[in-house]
């Protein structure tokens, strides 16, 4: 096949050639972006409503990164960490935060009442499909459990509210209807396991 | 906010909207609605996409294959999710996306080929159409309009013509495929926001038409559960649209299907009958009742780019022939699709399909090496092909 000569925008250009993903680099644009101050040290974060990023999905952490660069995923404290991202620097950040153990399950008291309603509702949801059926994710789907239940609370409100989608649209078909209450639920019983 | 789907869904109420009859429990998730209890312990779901540059030493030009007489060649790549391509007046190609929210120019400088990021930042704007120079975007609710757009390539300035369109804000099955009928009005589909479900049939599983400005709506057709590609027949100007079958009912149930819309406001089954399937989860009506498909296309083949071939340079029997782009299954153990297919008539005026471009579905090891996803006509009588997993176009060639 003859491959035509044609000139891609600089941006393009710029991740064209093939990129082996590289947790080494990856953790040194973790250090230079200041990532630990808010996701922790270990990818384990102890702020609330910041996500843990340790032992996440490397293909669902590319694309939430490309969604904050293009501006897809409106949130305020990443606009700078993603500025001028190419997206081999977002494929070495992913294979970085993918290969860091994920962090304990929720140290805190469970709330077996809570749990249960967060186990019926997931299960008549059929999460385990897709985030497999220990909730570690696989590909796009992220791992939602070894998560701080905040954060969980708030982006499954933020998947209900249509205030976000991800790569598709499959998560605010799912969570359409839930209540708070609901939602508190899950994210409990998701953070205790 | 909340989008109001399915008004009588306020919490239990969701198990009883009415013509439904679902497994009981909390509501299902949108793609699980009315799965069978035979696929209850599946795993199917569905496909990452990619939203990084694939190098062309990647992409699988050579794999792809053609019938004799034809050539597949790179046509462009580093268009991350491209998806819909038009063409601009002057010959800027117009390429779509969804998660990635990008709408990309493409345009010959100087003997060169440029790809450009022309619009980002958008919500799945899957949809364009191009009208007196003007390019027209639709990202679910939004339909944003670009006037002179080929000599505002660098500084675009979108009118934004939301509120006078007023288009559901459900985002699932909200993507689309938008374009202008032979009657100048401009057709905008809208699936159901949901597998399976109830919904305002006045909003939701049509394909409505509007007059340029939004105004003046129209449902051309009814009972469509999801439609994500459709043309106008070059000689009869009647609308041929394909559309996607529901999931969870089976590996080979129900089938997407091609529909031509006979008359205006015509219902063609959802949610009842799905390709003639009548469906057991849904009671009230039956198949019989409506017209059946021009063609069933397969199984789970997901039929987006659906496109009549207008050029010359390809032999007489692929004139005005029907070629669909079928982006490939996830809700089926073996895949489906993934294939261009060009449907004709037959004796009789009976359709029949055949495999066009081939190539990017891998049988012996279940893989798949690409999604083909639009399809265009070029003025030379080329056609391009759009892969929206590597984020390339190929074009297609015929010579004797």
């Amino acid at each position: 096949m003859r491959a035509l000569a044609f000139l891609a925008a600089a941006l393009l250009a710029a991740a064209t050639p093939a990129w082996a993903a590289d947790a080494t680099r990856g953790a040194a644009l973790a250090e230079a972006r200041n990532c630990a101050a808010c996701h922790g040290a270990n990818g384990i974060s102890a702020v609330p409503l910041m996500p843990s990023l340790a032992g996440q999905q490397a293909e669902f952490l590319l694309v939430q990164l490309i969604m904050f660069r293009e501006g897809l995923r409106p949130v305020p404290a990443m606009v700078e960490p993603a500025r001028g991202l190419t997206d081999g620097e977002i494929e070495d950040l992913a294979a970085f935060y993918a290969a860091l153990p994920s962090g304990p399950a929720a140290t805190d008291p469970r709330n077996e009442a809570l749990a249960a309603r967060g186990a019926e509702l997931s299960a008549a949801r059929n999460c385990s499909t897709c985030h497999r059926p220990d909730y570690s994710g696989q590909a796009q789907v992220p791992r939602i459990n070894h998560q701080r239940e905040d954060f969980l609370v708030h982006t499954l409100a933020e998947y209900r509210d249509n205030l976000r989608v991800g790569m598709d649209t499959q998560m605010n078909g799912v969570m359409h209807g839930l209540t708070n209450a609901d939602i508190r639920a899950i994210a409990h019983y998701l953070a205790h396991r | 906010m909340n989008t109001n789907i399915i008004p009588a869904l306020a919490g239990a109420a969701l198990l009883l909207a009415p013509g439904l009859v679902l497994a009981q429990g909390a509501p299902p998730p949108a793609w699980a609605q009315g799965r069978s209890p035979e696929m209850a312990n599946s795993t199917l779901a569905p496909h990452a996409g990619r939203l990084t540059v694939t190098p062309p030493d990647q992409l699988p030009t050579a794999q792809l294959r053609v019938p004799e007489g034809f050539q597949v060649e790179l046509w462009a790549h580093g268009l991350p999710g491209a998806r819909v391509m038009v063409r601009g007046p002057n010959g800027t190609i117009f390429v779509g996306t969804r998660g990635i929210g990008r709408v990309y120019a493409v345009r010959e400088e100087g003997g060169q080929r440029r790809v450009s990021t022309f619009m980002q930042g958008l919500t799945q704007p899957s949809g364009l159409a191009i009208r007196d120079g003007a390019l027209y975007i639709s990202a679910i609710n939004r339909m944003l309009r670009v006037d002179n757009v080929e000599q505002n390539l660098s500084n675009p300035q979108p009118v934004d013509l939301t509120a006078a369109f007023n288009l559901p804000e459900a985002p699932h099955h909200g993507w689309t495929h938008i374009a202008f009928g032979p009657d100048g009005r401009l057709y905008v589909p809208r699936g159901v926001p949901c597998n399976i479900c109830d919904t305002d049939g006045e909003r939701y599983a049509l394909i409505a038409s509007f007059n340029p400005d939004g105004s003046d709506r129209r449902i051309e057709a009814r009972g469509v559960r999801n439609s994500v590609g459709f043309d106008f027949h070059p000689r009869t100007g009647q609308l041929w649209f394909s559309n996607h079958g529901r999931d969870w009912a089976g590996n080979d149930n129900p089938s997407d299907t091609l529909h031509v819309n006979m008359r205006r406001g015509e219902h063609h089954g959802f949610p009842w009958c799905h390709s003639g399937w009548q469906d057991p989860a849904v009671s009230g009506r039956l198949c019989s009742e409506f017209p059946p498909p021009a063609l069933i296309l397969g199984p789970h083949v997901a039929p987006i780019g659906t496109h009549f071939y207008t050029g010359t340079a390809f032999p007489e029997q692929y004139r005005n022939a029907l070629f669909i782009a079928n982006r490939g299954s996830w809700n089926r153990e073996r895949l489906s699709g993934y294939e261009v297919v060009v449907v004709r008539e037959a004796e009789g005026g009976r359709l029949v399909q055949e495999p066009f471009l081939t190539g990017f579905r891998d049988d012996a090891n279940q893989r798949f090496l690409g999604r083909p996803a639009g399809v265009l006509t070029m003025p030379d009588g080329s056609m391009l092909v759009s892969d929206e997993q590597n984020g390339a176009i190929f074009r297609i060639t015929y010579r004797r």
